[in-house]
């Protein structure tokens, strides 16, 4: 590898800040940051706040967790790579810590931590910004935003399938309309990998060219080995195997496998489940779901939404991870990359309607009293309105007016009369008191 | 999910341009000709959108699920790993890349190496995690094109670069020394269109794979 440091100090130091030829500072943001504007901000927010009262109506308890963490934590539940992105520093200490890049670590360490003597199971939920040192991993951003519920000490098909009705219903509480949910078993690659007769290196071999998605590599590996057994066929075909109940018969037929055929009982028993849970028609079946083998234990799943090139929702089963933070536990969980749900909405044939200002209300003279009184009302009635800051005459009033971008002009003049004005329609003159009632009543 | 929208699949301009309307056509999935797709670069035929994209734009064009397929070198999918998935060997475009110095030189092989090796490549991540795993140290100059002129102008020791017959590495007087991998024309896959629109994709995966002989 190429020492990727120099790459990312792009930021200009502080003595380069201004320059000669540019008297203006820089005013962009660190490479793989982003602002987000205020339409866009709005999105996310709405969306985050969907999600989180979904998860409440299911009894997830929302808990925060700090943004930064000691690497003692993170190592005791990071793998190698996970841990090679994080962004690292020391405290005024000289402990190393980290900006979390992920959120299931810190609540098993509050489940096995502060959360001790909680009886299990624990419901919690969170939400908040993860970050990564590597821009190649989203779309070139560092900074990504999650919302997950963990499911911690509870087993079986009836948690599994808790926590995947639960992230169906979650995709549709942000407004996704089409969606599917892929759900698979790690115990199933495991068993394969077990019955599979191969030497260990090359079964690690396997295992890498998998985890790169590389069937291409996979398919020279496995044709170089003498034995042929039914795995070797399942391996090649692990990006088909997917389908509704029948693949599981078809998988079934060729297993030789002990853990592999228990995978197939438990993915057949927790479909039951979420055809219960009323999610029948949005799931598919995935045997050949590749994900991280060595952190999942159980049923894994995945959430897409319409056209759009990767997971909005990723979760499963994680039996082992309580264990290192001394409070052994089952557990499963999943989270929600809030980034993508929010650019799907927003890229949706019919983008969420953005609340917009109701009223914007102008004023000269005297008029500023009966300007701040009508805001005042028409907020308690919930909408949105803004006081100009300084005094206009009726013209300047409707350039403001288009500039802040409100349904609504109202114009307070020093004998107290206030002009009404809304989009496409003629100025009327009306009491001040009357006009808080007719817009309130959606009278524009 | 709605299957209405064509599989679309991105092919790249360049030298496996020609191999890969040969594959389309011989799968029976799209008969275009170099003109006609270097006019318009999208064209659409009986449920397969063609796109004619950059070499190095195709995984960007999958990983982002602006294609649901795309043919592509493996010397690129070296240089830019993603989240797509490599399905099929298409076995034409074939060419390695190779480790050659000036014929005057006396680098060889491993043993040769001075301490500090500098290389100037087009393919700066390959070339720095394959002499990193052989414990050498290693300078990365990357450039842009005529690669084969920096070891005749002393910028480095010698240039990792592919090559098919090994004529332009001669005329330039440069010998190969070692070969890091050899590339062949792959098929790659966008993970989200492999689960959402299976049975469209599989169709063309599976055509594709018959039509370059590739059972498996």
């Amino acid at each position: 590898m190429i020492s990727r440091g120099p790459r990312f100090i792009r930021w200009p130091r502080p003595g380069g800040l201004f320059t000669e030829a540019s008297s203006r500072p820089q005013l962009g943001t660190v490479p793989g940051f982003r602002d987000l504007l205020p339409a866009e901000a709005e999105i996310l927010r709405e969306a985050q706040e969907s999600l989180l009262t979904e998860m409440r109506r299911w009894g997830y308890r929302h808990v925060i967790t700090p943004l930064v963490e000691s690497m003692d934590v993170l190592d005791l539940g990071l793998g190698v790579e996970q841990r090679r992105r994080l962004f690292k520093f020391t405290d005024g200490h000289g402990d190393v810590v980290a900006l979390v890049g992920e959120r299931t670590v810190p609540v098993a360490r509050l489940v096995a931590g502060k959360l001790r003597s909680a009886p299990l199971p624990l419901r919690l939920c969170y939400a908040g910004p993860v970050l990564s040192t590597d821009e190649s991993r989203f779309q070139q951003r560092r900074e990504t935003y999650q919302v997950g519920a963990e499911l911690v000490g509870a087993s079986g098909p009836v948690a599994d399938a808790e926590v995947i009705a639960l992230a169906a219903r979650c995709m549709e509480a942000t407004g996704i309309r089409r969606y599917q949910i892929d759900v698979g078993h790690a115990e199933f690659f495991h068993g394969i990998m077990d019955a599979v007769s191969l030497p260990d290196e090359t079964k690690s071999a396997v295992r890498l060219a998998l985890a790169a998605r590389d069937f291409v590599a996979l398919e020279a590996l496995l044709e170089g080995t003498p034995l042929k057994s039914a795995e070797h066929e399942l391996l090649l075909k692990f990006p088909a195997l997917r389908g509704g109940p029948e693949i599981l018969e078809a998988a079934r037929a060729l297993v030789r496998n002990k853990r592999s055929e228990a995978a197939l009982g438990e993915l057949s028993r927790v479909r039951e489940l979420l055809v219960d849970h009323g999610i029948g028609d949005v799931v598919n079946l995935d045997l050949g779901a590749i994900r991280d083998f060595d952190y999942y234990t159980g049923i894994i799943f995945e959430g897409y939404g319409p056209d759009f090139g990767r997971p909005v929702a990723q979760g499963g089963r994680y039996d082992g991870l309580l264990a290192r933070f001394g409070r052994p536990a089952p557990a499963t969980g999943f989270m929600v990359q809030l980034d993508l749900v929010s650019e799907m909405l927003t890229r949706a044939a019919r983008p969420p309607a953005l609340p917009r200002l109701d009223a914007a209300i102008a004023w000269t003279g005297s008029g500023l009293s009966s300007a701040l009184r009508l805001a005042s009302t028409l907020r308690l009635f919930g909408m949105r309105a803004v006081v100009d800051t300084e005094s206009r005459s009726p013209d300047a009033a409707k350039d403001w007016w288009q500039a802040v971008g409100a349904a609504n002009l109202l114009y307070f003049r020093d004998p107290p009369t206030v002009t009404w004005t809304a989009a496409g329609k003629r100025g009327r003159t009306l009491p001040a008191e009357q006009v808080a009632a007719r817009l309130a009543g959606g009278d524009a | 999910m709605t299957q209405q929208e064509p599989v679309s699949i991105a092919i790249p301009t360049g030298a496996l341009l020609n191999g890969a309307l040969d594959a389309l056509a011989r799968s029976g999935l799209a008969r275009l000709s170099a003109e006609e797709l270097g006019r318009q670069l999208l064209a659409e035929r009986d449920g397969v959108r063609v796109i004619l994209v950059r070499p190095a734009d195709v995984p960007a064009y999958v990983d982002h699920g602006a294609a649901d397929l795309g043919i592509v070198g493996k010397d690129i999918l070296w240089e830019t790993p993603g989240s797509h998935y490599e399905l099929v060997d298409l076995r034409f475009g074939g060419c390695r890349l190779v480790l050659a110095v000036p014929d005057s030189s006396h680098l060889d092989g491993p043993d040769t190496w001075p301490p500090l090796m500098r290389v100037a490549t087009k393919y700066p991540r390959t070339a720095g995690a394959w002499f990193e795993s052989r414990g050498q140290a290693v300078e990365v100059v990357r450039l842009h094109g005529s690669v084969e002129l920096a070891p005749q102008v002393g910028l480095v020791d010698g240039i990792v670069d592919l090559t098919a017959t090994g004529r332009t590495l001669q005329e330039n007087r440069l010998r190969v020394t070692a070969v890091l991998g050899t590339s062949t024309a792959r098929l790659i896959a966008n993970q989200a269109s492999l689960k959402t629109r299976t049975a469209a994709v599989q169709a063309v995966v599976a055509k594709l794979r018959e039509a370059v002989g590739n059972a498996g």
